[in-house]
């Protein structure tokens, strides 16, 4: 496919994920991947087969550096509001 | 539409995106659900004591302060006793 | 609109709402307006237990711009109706 044709603006980028498992980088260390269903001019976005990761920073008083907690969830079908949205990538090909 | 019809002249809770919360029954509001209350108090939550009370009176909240408002079901809120609740305040909205 | 429009299509059925401050709350989807509010009923908050501030709340109002997400029932969500409605709703926006 010839991607340098049909991408034009930022959101035929997006338009061309859609029905494919996409990367979702969102405010407060979250990230999400899911397969693209809708999306808005505001970058609310549907996904089916999500799952989140949370990064959780613990700071302990007295230890050099920062201990990162993961946590994992899954989720069927999610509307996830655009002002959270950092980034949407499509898939790697 | 999800409109605040309803619940005029209701007993609500309002949670605010610095976390407090406020019960009073709802007088007015208008479309950016700016909302006024009667005889409203903050209820204060922490681990230490029982949830403190404290008296506002006549109240108006502006609406882009407001996270939810939740009616209350009169007879559930008189069934708690607001002096066992131990619980943490609710965190503010983070962006 | 698009987003309205699927919220529409769910009215009546259940759903959670998870807030800006990790609040999450599950009940069945009443209303929505065009900022994306929303109207719960028979409201259940998840871990009552450490959120006991709305236990005698039967519905609620919730404003749109304090949503992080929202869990559907899948079986509400034509995901390939969607994908189409998407497709329009960009080639209209394109051209304005």
């Amino acid at each position: 496919m010839d991607t340098s044709l049909a991408i034009q603006e930022p959101f035929d980028l997006i338009r061309l994920s859609l029905s494919e498992r996409v990367f979702v980088k969102l405010r407060g260390d979250r990230e999400l991947t899911g397969v693209l269903h809708a999306y808005d001019g505001h970058m609310n976005l549907i996904l089916s087969d999500v799952e989140e990761t949370i990064m959780i920073i613990d700071q302990h008083e007295g230890t050099t550096g920062e201990q990162h907690t993961i946590a994992k969830r899954k989720m069927d079908m999610l509307f996830v509001r655009g002002d959270g949205v950092i980034l949407v990538s499509p898939p790697s090909r | 539409m999800a409109s605040l019809q309803g619940y005029v002249d209701h007993r609500v809770l309002l949670i605010l995106q610095d976390g407090r919360a406020i019960v009073g029954i709802m007088a007015g509001y208008d479309q950016k659900s700016n909302v006024v209350l009667s005889d409203s108090k903050e209820r204060v939550y922490s681990m230490d004591e029982g949830v403190e009370e404290i008296p506002l009176g006549l109240y108006l909240v502006k609406g882009d302060q407001i996270v939810l408002i939740g009616e209350l079901d009169e007879n559930a809120d008189q069934a708690v006793d607001l002096s066992s609740i131990r619980a943490e305040p609710l965190p503010p909205i983070r962006y | 609109m698009l987003i309205f429009s699927v919220f529409k299509t769910l009215t009546d059925q259940q759903v959670t709402v998870e807030l800006k401050n990790d609040l999450s709350i599950t009940g069945t989807l009443k209303s929505v307006d065009q900022f994306l509010n929303i109207r719960l009923d028979n409201i259940k908050v998840l871990d009552e237990a450490r959120h006991p501030h709305m236990m005698a709340v039967k519905n609620c109002f919730i404003r749109g711009s304090v949503v992080r997400y929202v869990q559907l029932p899948p079986s509400g969500v034509d995901t390939q109706l969607l994908e189409d409605a998407t497709r329009r709703e960009h080639v209209s926006q394109a051209k304005r």
